[in-house]
C-alpha cells in the first residue's frame, strides 16, 4: 500500500528536526503533529512525548526527520539525520527533505529490520498530504452525507478512514497548548494560536456564565416547581392547556431555557451545538417580540390602528358590498366551478376579525361575522344559486343554525367588556417573544371563530350519518352486507320486507342529500379557511423555534467548522517525486446543516396527505383539530 | 452492464458453435436472429405468457439467437435486468392502466422503443398476446420503423359483445401487415383467423410446452383421502363460479374428499363464503398466490386435476398436472380437446352437473384402480411438449419471416385501408403517417448515429456465452439498474 | 502524462476528455463541455425581451419591461451557478480515494470525495434515462456491514454523460489503478 505522510502546512518552513506524530498501520499512513526543532536530549523528547500521551491518549512517536536545506553548508547534516533512526526506533522511519532552490520534495520510507531479512532496508511509494492544522483541529467531521440510511454502521466506521485523522489532530490539542515562546526543555514547531490572552471579554463571559446559569436555573426550578403544583392538576385545567397553543408554546420555551441554562456541561460538540441554537433562536425571538412591542406602543400606533380599525369593520355601508359577491361566491362553489374567489375573500373578512382582536377591538367586529353568517344562514333558507332545496328540511337546519348564532352573539356581548381587557395585558406577552405572541394570536382567532367551527362538526355529522346509511343500503341493493367480524363484504340474502323498508329509506336519503350536502359544503370552506390561517401561523412559529440560526451562522462565517468530509487538490507534481496533495475541507451543504441541527419543534401537526385529506372531506369524517389540537372548548 | 475488458467478444461468428457450454444444442444455425419479445406481461408477474416468453427465450440463446425481452416496469423493478444465461430485460417505465397492462397512446413509447430497437440491433420483433397494448404498439412502431414482425397470440375471444368486437377491429388492424403470426393450438388459429380476417396461410401453430423436469409426480406425497386440486387464478375467464357450485355438492356425496385450491384473484370471497356456508374449513384449503416453483409441490399432493375455464386456448396447467401424474378432469372448451389424448383427460360440458359427472368418473375409476400410474402418465407426456420443440419451430417461422419483405409505407397504407374497413383504415392510415413523422423526428433529433450500440451478452457475440477471459466473473445479477 | 481527447455526449454534443496521469497511482480524467455560447444568450434574451415588448405594447405597463430585464438577469445568474456544469473530474487515487468535482459556470465547485475503503468496485452501468437508454459509469459503495453487499451506486459524470466510448477510456484505467491497490493492499 501506498505510505501515506499527512504533513501541518504550518511546519513547512520550519527548521530541520524530528517529526513527531501518530502512525496508523491500517491505512499505512503517518499523521505529522509536529517538529521538534535541534538541539534536544533524547530522553527529554520521550518525556514529553509520554506526558502528551498520558494526557491526549494518542500513541505519539517520533515517525522520522525532517531536512530543511536552507544553505548549502547542512549537507553533513544530512548523514546525522539519517543516524537518528538508530535512537527512535520506528517502523518504517520516514525521511523528509525540502530542498532549498526548489519547490520540489523529496521523501523515503525505510524499513530497516524487517523480520526475516535482517538489515536490509526496502522503500516504500510515499503520497504527501499537507493539511491545515487549525482547521483540521476546529472542525467537527460529519458522518458522510453519502450513505444517509445506515446510521448504525457510521458508529462502528468512525475510527475508520479519514476520521481516524481527524481525530488524531482532535485529540492530541494538548501539544498544541504549549507555547513556542516557552522556554521548555524541548523546542517543537506547530499551529499556534493567536493567544489566550487576546480576548479579555471573552474570558470574563466564560468566568461570568457559570453563576449567571446556576442563578438562573434556580429561577426556572422555581417557575418550573409552580407549573407542577396540584393546583394545575384540577380536571379542565390541563385539558384546556393541551389546546392551547400558548401553553404549548410556553411549555416548549421553558424546556429551552432549563436546557440552554443546566449547570450540566453540554457531553458532545452536538449538544453544544444544540444549546447554542437554542440560545440564538430564543434572543431572536425575543428581540423580535421586543421589536414588535415597541413598534405597537411607539406614537400610540395601538391606538390608531383600533381607530382606523373600527370604522372599517362598522362601517355597515361595507356589508353589502362584501356580501353580495360572497354570495356571488358561495354560488359558483355550490357548482363546483370555483373555490378561489370565495377564499380570498373569506379571507378579507377574517383579516378584519384577525386585526382588532389584537388590538383590543374584538367586540366590534365579532358580531359583524356572526351578522354576516346570519345573512349567509337566510340566502342558503331560500334557494341558494338557485337549488331547489327540500324546504322543511332547509328551514330546520338553518333555524337550528342561526339559533346557534344568537347565542354566540349574546355570550360575546356578555364577554366583551372582560375580553377587551384580558387582551390589552396578553398584547404585552410580545416580550416574551414573537413566537408567544404569534400563538396567542392563533388562539384568539380560534376563539373567535368558534360558532364556524361548532357549525362544521354539525354539518360534518350530518352528513357523514347520511353517507353511512347511503353506502349501507346500497350494499343491501347488491344482496351484500358489511361483515363486522371479518372486516369484509359478504353477501347476504334479504327478505321482501327488508328490500322494501331498504329502499324506501335509500330514497328518503338520496333526496335529502343535497341539502345536507350544500351546509356541510359551506362550513367546511369556511372552516378550512381558518384552519389554513392557523396553519400558516404554527408554520411561522415552528419556523423561528427550529431554525438552527446559529449553525448556519457558523457555516457562513467559518465553513471549516462544519465539515462534511474532505477534498484533495494535486500539487504541481515532477516525474520521480513523490505525489504532493492538499487536503482542503469540504464544508458541510446548508441544506444539510438545516436537516442535522434542527431543533425539534413543539407543534403536533396533524399527518394528512393530501389524498386522504380529500377522501375525509368527502366522507364527512372531521379533520385536523379533533384529534390532535384542538378549538377552545370552553 | 459491465465492460469486460479485452476484445473478448469481438470474436468472429464461426467461433459460435466450439464456444456454447454445453453440448446438447449444439445444431450450428447458419444465420442468427436478433429477436425483441415485447409484452406486457412477463416476470414478476405469473401466468402462461409470461413463463412461454421467458422459456422460449432461453431455448433461443441456447440456440445461439441473441434475445432480449421489453416489458412495462413492475412497481420498483424497472431499468434494465439481466437474467438467466444473460436474457436481458428492459423494464419499461410505462403507466400501467388496466390489468397490468398499459395504457395507449400509440406514440408515447415510440422513443424509448426505437432506441431499445437502434441500440440492441433488433431484425425481429416478436409480440406477445393480443391483451397486451404494449405488444401492439412495438408492432405498430416496427412496422414503421421497417423491422420483420411476428405475433403470438395465447388467447380466445368471442364476437358478440362490445368489447370483443373492439379489441377484434384493432387486432385487425394491428395483424393485418404483421409478417407471421403464431397461435398455440388449432381452435385458437381458427378463431384468430376469423377475428382479425387474415388469411390462413400465414399463421401457424405452435402449441405451448412444458418442463417435464420441472413437474415430475412423487406419489408418497399423496393424502390418502382423495384430492382434488385446482390451481387457476381466480378470476371469471377461469370459471370460479363453477367450482362454488362443485365443491358443496360433491364433499356432500364423498366423506372423504378434499379441496387444494391454489391461486388468488377477485373471486376468492366467494369461495371462502362457500367454505364458510357449508363448514368445510377442514376439507377445502384455500392457498392463496403460488410461486411458479410451488406449483409442483402443490399438485403432487392430489389425485385429480380440476380444470373449470370457461375459454382457454391452450391450458398449460392440465398438462402441468397431467406431467406430475393427476387425472385430469377438465372443460371442454377452446383448444383443450387438442391438448391431452382422451385417455389421460375427461372432458365435461362447462356446467356444473356435467362436471360433478366427469368428477364421480374420475373418482370411480381412481377407487376401482383402472387409472395407470403416476409414473406411467408422465413418461407418456413428457414426450408431448418440449420448449426445445417449440424453439425449433419458431426458429422456421423466423427464417420463413426474414424471407420476406416488409411492407414500404404506400404498400402498408394501402392494405391497411383494403383491409380494415373504410373508416378504421383511414384512421389508422392516417395514424401510422402521423407515426411515420415523428420517427422521422426522433431521427433528426437523435441521429441513429449517436446511439451507442448495446453490448450483446447472448447471440453470436454475446459476451455471456463466450469464456470470460478475467478468471474473477463478477455475476452480473450484482449490477445494480437504475433508473433516474 | 497528459492527453485530451474529443467525445461526444449521448445527445450528439461535443465533450473533451483530459487524461492527466500524475503517477502510476494517481489519475485525474476531466470532461467538460462547451462553454456557454454568445449565440444561445442572444437568442434567448432577444426572445424574452421581444415577448416582454409585445406584452408591453399590449398593455402599455413599463413594469413588464423592468421584470423582463430582471427576469433575464436573474434567469442567467442562477442558470450559470445552479444549472450549467463546464467541467466535471473523477481523482482517482490509489489507497487514498475517488474524488468527484463538478465545476460550475460560475465557479462554484461541488466536491464528493469517498475513500477507498468504502468503494467497492467502478462499474459501467445501463440505465433508462428520459426517453433514453444510456450508459453510465458508477461507483459501487459498500455495506458497511455486508462489505459483499452494494449499499448505493454513485454515478459519476451525471451531466456530461458521455458515450460508452469514453466511458470505456476512463474505466480501463479506474481498473488498473484498483487492480494495483488490489495487489498492494493483500501483500503484508
Amino acid at each position: 500500500m501506498v505510505l501515506k505522510a499527512f504533513f501541518p502546512t504550518c511546519c513547512t518552513s520550519a527548521d530541520s528536526g524530528l517529526l513527531v506524530g501518530r502512525w496508523v498501520p491500517e491505512q499505512s499512513s503517518a499523521v505529522v503533529l509536529a517538529v521538534v526543532h535541534f538541539p534536544f536530549i533524547p530522553i527529554q523528547v520521550k518525556e514529553l512525548l509520554a506526558q502528551v500521551q498520558q494526557a491526549s491518549r494518542v500513541s505519539l512517536a517520533v515517525l522520522g526527520t525532517w531536512c530543511h536545506r536552507q544553505q548549502e553548508s547542512e549537507e553533513s547534516l544530512g548523514h546525522f539525520l539519517e543516524g537518528l533512526g538508530a535512537i527512535f526506533s520506528h517502523e518504517p522511519w520516514l525521511q523528509l527533505c525540502r530542498e532549498r532552490g526548489s519547490k520540489f520534495w523529496s521523501c523515503k520510507a525505510t524499513h530497516q529490520q524487517r523480520p526475516g531479512t535482517p538489515g536490509v532496508s526496502s522503500e516504500d511509494h510515499v503520497m504527501l498530504i499537507f493539511y491545515d492544522q487549525r482547521k483540521v483541529l476546529l472542525s467537527h467531521l460529519h458522518s458522510p452525507t453519502v450513505l444517509p440510511d445506515c446510521q448504525a454502521g457510521d458508529a462502528t466506521a468512525s475510527a475508520e478512514g479519514l476520521a481516524a485523522i481527524f481525530d488524531t489532530v482532535s485529540r492530541s490539542e494538548v501539544l498544541f497548548c504549549k507555547n513556542q515562546f516557552d522556554e521548555g526543555p524541548v523546542r517543537l514547531s506547530h499551529w499556534q494560536s493567536e493567544g489566550v490572552e487576546a480576548s479579555i471579554l471573552v474570558e470574563l463571559a466564560k468566568q461570568a456564565s457559570g453563576p449567571v446559569c446556576l442563578l438562573v436555573a434556580c429561577l426556572l426550578s422555581l417557575v418550573s416547581a409552580s407549573g407542577s403544583c396540584r393546583l394545575w392538576k384540577l380536571w379542565p385545567l390541563p385539558f384546556i392547556a393541551s389546546k392551547l397553543s400558548t401553553c404549548e408554546q410556553l411549555r416548549h420555551r421553558l424546556e429551552h431555557l432549563t436546557l440552554v441554562f443546566s449547570t450540566q456541561k453540554a457531553q458532545s460538540p452536538a449538544q453544544l451545538m444544540r444549546k447554542a441554537n437554542m440560545l440564538v433562536s430564543m434572543l431572536l425571538d425575543v428581540a423580535l417580540g421586543l421589536t414588535l412591542l415597541s413598534w405597537l406602543h411607539s406614537s400610540n400606533r395601538i391606538g390608531q390602528l383600533a381607530n382606523a380599525l373600527i370604522p372599517m369593520a362598522d362601517a355597515t355601508g361595507l356589508w353589502p358590498f362584501v356580501s353580495a359577491p360572497a354570495r356571488a361566491c358561495v354560488h359558483w362553489a355550490c357548482l363546483g366551478l370555483e373555490l378561489v374567489p370565495l377564499s380570498s375573500l373569506l379571507v378579507l373578512m377574517l383579516i378584519l376579525t384577525a386585526h382588532p382582536s389584537n388590538n383590543n377591538n374584538t367586540t366590534a367586529a365579532s358580531p359583524h361575522v356572526a351578522e354576516e353568517l346570519q345573512h349567509l344562514l337566510q340566502w342558503l333558507m331560500g334557494a341558494p344559486a338557485g337549488l331547489k332545496m327540500n324546504r322543511a328540511l332547509d328551514q330546520v337546519l338553518g333555524r337550528f343554525f342561526l339559533y346557534h348564532i344568537h347565542l354566540w352573539i349574546s355570550y360575546i356581548h356578555l364577554m366583551s367588556p372582560f375580553i377587551e381587557r384580558i387582551l390589552w395585558h396578553v398584547g404585552l406577552s410580545a416580550c416574551l417573544g414573537l413566537t408567544v405572541a404569534l400563538s396567542i394570536l392563533s388562539d384568539i382567532l380560534a376563539l373567535l371563530t368558534f360558532h364556524i367551527y361548532c357549525f362544521y362538526v354539525y354539518g360534518a355529522r350530518l352528513y357523514c350519518l347520511k353517507i353511512c346509511g347511503l353506502s349501507s343500503l346500497w350494499r343491501l341493493f347488491r344482496g351484500k352486507k358489511w361483515n363486522v367480524l371479518r372486516q369484509r363484504v359478504d353477501s347476504c340474502s334479504y327478505d321482501l320486507d327488508q328490500l322494501f323498508i331498504g329502499t324506501l329509506l335509500f330514497t328518503i336519503l338520496v333526496f335529502l342529500l343535497p341539502t345536507t350536502a350544500l351546509y356541510y359544503l359551506v362550513f367546511t370552506l369556511l372552516r378550512l379557511l381558518v384552519v389554513t390561517v392557523q396553519g400558516l401561523i404554527h408554520l411561522l412559529v415552528d419556523l423561528i423555534n427550529s431554525l438552527p440560526l446559529y449553525s448556519l451562522g457558523l457555516r457562513l462565517c467559518r465553513p471549516y467548522r462544519l465539515a462534511a468530509g474532505v477534498k484533495f487538490h494535486v500539487l504541481e507534481h515532477e516525474a520521480g517525486r513523490p505525489l504532493r496533495l492538499l487536503m482542503q475541507i469540504n464544508p458541510l451543504p446548508y441544506s444539510s446543516v438545516v436537516h442535522t441541527y434542527r431543533l425539534p419543534s413543539s407543534g403536533c401537526h396533524p399527518k394528512h396527505s393530501w389524498g386522504s385529506l380529500c377522501r375525509k372531506l368527502f366522507f364527512g369524517e372531521l379533520i385536523y383539530p379533533w384529534k390532535q389540537r384542538g378549538d377552545k372548548q370552553d | 452492464m459491465a465492460y469486460r475488458g479485452g476484445g473478448g467478444h469481438v470474436k468472429p461468428p464461426s467461433a459460435l458453435c466450439s464456444s456454447v457450454n454445453s453440448g446438447k444444442f449444439s445444431t450450428c444455425t447458419a444465420l442468427s436472429h436478433n429477436i425483441c419479445m415485447v409484452s406486457d406481461f412477463f416476470y414478476p408477474n405469473m401466468g402462461g405468457v409470461e413463463s412461454h416468453i421467458y422459456q422460449l427465450s432461453q431455448c433461443l440463446i441456447q440456440r445461439g439467437h441473441k434475445v432480449i425481452i421489453v416489458t412495462h416496469a413492475y412497481r420498483d423493478r424497472k431499468g434494465i435486468r439481466y437474467l438467466t444465461n444473460g436474457l436481458k430485460v428492459y423494464y419499461l417505465p410505462l403507466k400501467v392502466m388496466y390489468n397490468q397492462s398499459t395504457a395507449t397512446t400509440l406514440f408515447h413509447s415510440l422513443p424509448l422503443l426505437r432506441y431499445i430497437f437502434v441500440r440492441e440491433r433488433v431484425t425481429i420483433v416478436h409480440s406477445h398476446s393480443s391483451f397486451s397494448s404494449m405488444a401492439h404498439d412495438a408492432l405498430f412502431h416496427a412496422k414503421t420503423m421497417g423491422l420483420h414482425t411476428v405475433f403470438t397470440d395465447h388467447s380466445l375471444f368471442g364476437f358478440a359483445d362490445v368489447s370483443s368486437v373492439l379489441t377484434n377491429k384493432l387486432l385487425t388492424v394491428s395483424l393485418c401487415d404483421t409478417n407471421h403470426i403464431i397461435c398455440v393450438s388449432y381452435t385458437s388459429k381458427e378463431n384468430t383467423v376469423l377475428r382479425a380476417a387474415l388469411k390462413p396461410e400465414i399463421v401457424s401453430v405452435i402449441p405451448n410446452a412444458v418442463d417435464p423436469t420441472d413437474f415430475t409426480p412423487d406419489p408418497f406425497r399423496r393424502h390418502d383421502s382423495i384430492t382434488i386440486v385446482v390451481v387457476s387464478r381466480l378470476v371469471y375467464r377461469k370459471g370460479t363460479d363453477l367450482l362454488c357450485g362443485i365443491i358443496p355438492e360433491l364433499c356432500q356425496k364423498y366423506q372423504n374428499l378434499n379441496f387444494i385450491i391454489g391461486g388468488e384473484g377477485p373471486k376468492r370471497i366467494i369461495l371462502e363464503e362457500v367454505r364458510e356456508r357449508y363448514q368445510l374449513h377442514d376439507r377445502v384449503r384455500l392457498l392463496g398466490a403460488l410461486e411458479h416453483k410451488d406449483v409442483r409441490d402443490v399438485l403432487v399432493q392430489g389425485h385429480i386435476f380440476l380444470n373449470t375455464s370457461l375459454t382457454e386456448a391452450f391450458c398449460m396447467a392440465i398438462v402441468e398436472a397431467a406431467s406430475c401424474g393427476l387425472q385430469v378432469v377438465s372443460t371442454k372448451v377452446g383448444g383443450i380437446p387438442e391438448v391431452l389424448p382422451e385417455s389421460l383427460i375427461v372432458l365435461c360440458e362447462p356446467s356444473v352437473k356435467s362436471l360433478c359427472e366427469g368428477l364421480e368418473k374420475a373418482i370411480f375409476q381412481l377407487k376401482s384402480g383402472t387409472l395407470p400410474t403416476p409414473e406411467n402418465i408422465h413418461n407418456i407426456v413428457k414426450t408431448f411438449y418440449t420448449w426445445k420443440n417449440v424453439a425449433r419451430r419458431t426458429e422456421k417461422v423466423y427464417e420463413l419471416v426474414l424471407k420476406e419483405d416488409v411492407l414500404s409505407v404506400d404498400k402498408r397504407l394501402d392494405r391497411l385501408i383494403s383491409h380494415c374497413g373504410s373508416v378504421t383504415g383511414h384512421i389508422f392510415a392516417l395514424l401510422a403517417v402521423l407515426n411515420y413523422l415523428f420517427l422521422i423526428v426522433l431521427r433528426w433529433i437523435t441521429p441513429d448515429s449517436v446511439i451507442d450500440v448495446a453490448i450483446d451478452a447472448t447471440g453470436p457475440r454475446g459476451a455471456w456465452t463466450h469464456h470470460c477471459p478475467h478468471s474473477e466473473k463478477r455475476g452480473e445479477n450484482e449490477k445494480v439498474s437504475k433508473t433516474r | 502524462m497528459e492527453d485530451k481527447r474529443i467525445f461526444s455526449d449521448i445527445c450528439g454534443g461535443r465533450l473533451a476528455l483530459q487524461c492527466r496521469s500524475y503517477s502510476p497511482f494517481c489519475r485525474e480524467f476531466c470532461v467538460s463541455c462547451p462553454r456557454l455560447s454568445l449565440r444561445s444568450l442572444t437568442a434567448v434574451t432577444c426572445t424574452v425581451w421581444l415577448a416582454a415588448y409585445g406584452l408591453f405594447a399590449l398593455c402599455e405597463n413599463s413594469m413588464i419591461l423592468s421584470a423582463a430585464i430582471f427576469i433575464t438577469l436573474l434567469g442567467l445568474l442562477g442558470y450559470l451557478h445552479f444549472v450549467k456544469i463546464d467541467q466535471e473530474t473523477l481523482l482517482i487515487i490509489d489507497s487514498l480515494g475517488i474524488q468527484m468535482t463538478s465545476s460550475y459556470a460560475s465557479g462554484k465547485e461541488n466536491t464528493t470525495f469517498i475513500e477507498m475503503g468504502k468503494v467497492k468496485d467502478i462499474v459501467i452501468n445501463e440505465a433508462i434515462y428520459m426517453q433514453k437508454v444510456i450508459y453510465y459509469l458508477c461507483i459501487l459503495l459498500k455495506d458497511p456491514l455486508e462489505p459483499h453487499n452494494i449499499s448505493q451506486v454513485v454515478p459519476v459524470f451525471q451531466s456530461a454523460k458521455p458515450r460508452l466510448d469514453c466511458l470505456i477510456e476512463v474505466y480501463k484505467s479506474c481498473q488498473e489503478v484498483l487492480a494495483h491497490q488490489k495487489a498492494t493492499s493483500t501483500r503484508p
